[in-house]
């Protein structure tokens, strides 16, 4: 034992870089009170200068991609900068010129955000509800959150089921998480072709030999239309009902972004549940895994049924859960992009689609596309939607502060 | 009269603990065959006390249809795809893709097609094959393609960027785990919050300057821009690495150190190997990530560039060659999720079991 400790302090004092613990460092004290203080400081030093080199990737990562070109994202918001004009760093040094005149001043594509209308609301006349590009992009964001409730309750009731004692429980969950682990592009592609007009829904559903009102008088369209084809902006109120639209007509009845534009949402929504299923039951297998079974075979013991069990002891340990699941969800819901771009896309129109797309399409249309790329608009609509999503996150969790008082 | 007076006088009979005769002498027929009926799949009423173990049974069943309900909803559109990846669309045209429930009217393997005059039998993988060869060929002129542009050589791009950044970056992401688990050092914790506040700026906010970036830096025509940010390690995987370690006992440093490893050895020699399942979990999941990642390539990568990657060019071809003859685009999209699907398969165990230790999502 002696010896042993000696030895290690023999090594400790003959090693050339001395990264030696707390533990052999009191040892070593006591056998060379000499120099104590230095070789304190030398385990410190590796310590501190360690810690820093294993940090030091993932500090340059993030610095460099995400905090750096957020703050230029936000410096650029305020520029009419463009591709034309140059790199990064001309706009930096030469700030003061690239900055915005217009409306609001520099902040005019903020303007732009809020006033600037697409072409189709104006040419239906603005009689009802008429939205800008942007008040469509939102509504549609928001819309497809209707899928975060449904796809909740049905990963809980699913989650409840597997953890009950049968057999293939992991067979089920393996199963479930298959959406979650296929490319969006390839789900997308299928979906698209089963909500077509012949495809495997209107066969389920019997929609097969829907006719559509006849209007113009070229014969009413077959089949129920989930998805419009290429440019077709489909169908509105008025088609359904077959009223041939007046100037008085409301925009609620003359656009189809409130009616088309519904139903394809709808497609979207029920893709994205299906696709997320998998995960989130994930989640709530591993929390009710941890619902304590004493607490459970008290309640039964008390005599309460399985419905007030479910209730009254494994929802409210299942709520972190939940809240944590809903943060991430509505986080990453307003960044929605692909889904509803590779649903709509084709040869002949290719990026934004007032009926369906996200907002992070704006951003594209607006910052990446075409020959001159305004990239201060870009980066204002982003630094916006940054604003949105930080407010939500702000909002969720000053609800659950409240709850829990 | 005077058994009717019995009868209300006496009290109510319970299963179980008085003679079923006295309960159904009590009850009207009807309701006590209704209990019976109601006992026999588990549920006990006022005439019968069901047993436990029929409850359960009864409910078991329950169980398993709900459950293979949602797993036949979850599994038929991969049914679906793999259906239509054997549809002949081509040269007829594309109702029976449209029109597919559960197998094609006409499939690759019975239909023909007339090749130099001679009609031939059309071959099982005539999809998959048209896929290869014939949709990459013409996509240099239709869709925009570099010249020269195959499938082998986007699958080769995909590999690239589902492998290199995952690789190092989960390396460099479990080395900062280990800095922040296990080693004491000023700033630690400022840091931590420092890199975990970055989750909150959401990538399409920083896209556009992330794209004027790439662009100075010449990253985006040779496709370094979907390698080398990934190289530097992602904060959420860093995080969940930093959960598992906690979890291990730090004597096994302090021992290591004692026998005078450095911080570097007991890194490559103990956190990498003890910490294996976890960075093998977050590994696969970022693998999967990168493969299926349409995004990146999509926005950062100008489509006449050869660095495109794999659902990048189902895109491009799917707008300007598929038009018109989906089956070989369902064939694509097999061969994209195929790869995913066979590792998940291999490792499902471990990637499930990391979802529900770290409670993540993807």
């Amino acid at each position: 034992m002696q010896e042993n400790i000696q030895a290690s302090v023999d090594e400790a004092a003959l090693d050339a870089e001395p990264a030696v613990s707390a533990e052999s460092e009191i040892v070593a004290e006591a056998a060379v009170p000499e120099k104590p203080k230095r070789r304190i400081n030398q385990a410190k030093l590796q310590d501190n200068l360690w810690g820093w080199i294993f940090c030091l990737p993932l500090i340059i990562g993030t610095v460099w991609f995400v905090y750096y070109a957020f703050i230029l994202a936000f410096l650029l918001s305020f520029t009419k900068f463009t591709n034309v004009d140059g790199s990064l760093m001309d706009a930096v040094a030469h700030y003061g010129e690239f900055i915005n005149t217009g409306e609001w001043g520099a902040a005019h594509w903020y303007y732009q955000l809020f006033h600037e209308a697409n072409g189709t609301t104006t040419s239906l006349g603005a009689q009802g509800i008429v939205m800008n590009e942007m008040g469509r992009y939102l509504f549609n964001t928001v819309f497809y959150m209707i899928g975060i409730p449904i796809g909740m309750i049905l990963s809980v009731f699913f989650a409840v089921c597997m953890s009950r004692d049968i057999r293939g429980g992991n067979l089920f969950r393996v199963l479930y998480y298959l959406p979650c682990v296929a490319s969006a592009i390839a789900i997308v592609y299928t979906f698209k072709i089963m909500f077509r007009t012949d495809g495997v829904m209107n066969t389920l559903l019997g929609l097969k030999d829907y006719t559509y009102p006849d209007i113009t008088g070229a014969g009413g369209n077959k089949g129920f239309v989930w998805i419009p084809e290429g440019t077709n902006i489909g169908y509105s109120w008025c088609d359904i009902a077959g009223i041939q639209p007046t100037e008085d007509t409301s925009a609620f009845m003359r656009d189809p972004f409130w009616c088309q534009g519904l139903l394809s949402k709808t497609v979207i929504v029920i893709m994205s549940v299906w696709k997320g299923l998998g995960g989130t039951i994930i989640l709530y297998v591993a929390g009710l895994s941890g619902v304590n079974a004493a607490t459970k075979e008290a309640a039964e013991i008390d005599g309460a049924n399985g419905w007030q069990i479910f209730w009254k002891v494994t929802m409210p340990d299942l709520y972190p859960t939940i809240f944590y699941n809903i943060v991430t969800s509505v986080i990453g819901g307003l960044q929605i992009y692909a889904e509803p771009e590779l649903l709509m896309s084709t040869s002949s129109a290719s990026a934004g689609f007032p009926n369906v797309s996200g907002f992070v399409a704006l951003i594209y249309k607006y910052g990446l596309v075409g020959d001159v790329k305004s990239y201060g608009a870009g980066a204002a609509y982003g630094f916006f939607l940054a604003v949105i999503i930080f407010v939500l996150t702000l909002f969720q969790f000053w609800l659950d502060s409240r709850n829990k008082d | 009269m005077a058994e009717n007076e019995n009868v209300e006088n006496k009290k109510v009979p319970l299963p179980g603990s008085d003679s079923q005769e006295e309960v159904r002498a009590y009850y009207s027929p009807l309701r006590y065959g209704w209990g019976a009926f109601c006992a026999f799949f588990g549920f006990s009423t006022k005439t019968h006390r069901a047993s436990k173990k029929r409850a359960k049974l009864v409910m078991d069943i329950a169980t398993y249809i709900v459950l293979l309900f949602g797993a036949f909803l979850m599994v038929y559109p991969f049914w679906w795809m793999i259906a239509g990846s054997f549809t002949a669309t081509f040269p007829q045209n594309n109702t029976p893709i449209f029109t597919l429930v559960w197998w094609p009217s006409e499939s690759t393997w019975t239909a023909t097609m007339l090749e130099n005059g001679e009609t031939v039998p059309m071959g099982g993988f005539f999809n998959y094959i048209y896929f290869f060869t014939d949709a990459f060929a013409s996509g240099a002129t239709m869709a925009g393609f570099a010249e020269g542009f195959t499938y082998w050589r986007a699958l080769l791009n995909n590999l690239i960027y589902s492998i290199v950044p995952v690789v190092v970056g989960v390396i460099t992401s479990a080395s900062a785990a280990f800095a922040f688990a296990k080693i004491q050092w000023i700033g630690r914790d400022v840091v931590f919050m420092f890199l975990l506040a970055a989750i909150m700026v959401p990538g399409p906010s920083i896209m556009i300057t992330q794209f004027v970036m790439y662009s100075d830096m010449d990253w985006q025509y040779n496709g370094l821009v979907l390698i080398i940010p990934g190289m530097f390690g992602s904060i959420m995987t860093a995080f969940f690495i930093r959960q598992f370690l906690f979890g291990m006992p730090t004597s096994i440093i302090e021992a290591a150190k004692i026998d005078g490893a450095g911080y570097f050895r007991i890194f490559t020699q103990f956190i990498l190997p003890l910490a294996m399942p976890a960075i093998m979990a977050q590994g696969l999941l970022s693998f999967m990530g990168c493969w299926n990642n349409y995004m990146g390539s999509f926005i950062m990568i100008p489509q006449n560039s050869p660095a495109i990657n794999l659902p990048h060019a189902m895109y491009l071809l799917n707008n300007a060659v598929f038009q018109a003859n989906q089956g070989p685009n369902i064939a694509g999209a097999v061969l994209c999720v195929l790869p995913v699907m066979i590792l998940f398969a291999c490792f499902q165990k471990l990637i499930i079991g990391s979802l529900m230790l770290t409670g993540s999502k993807e």
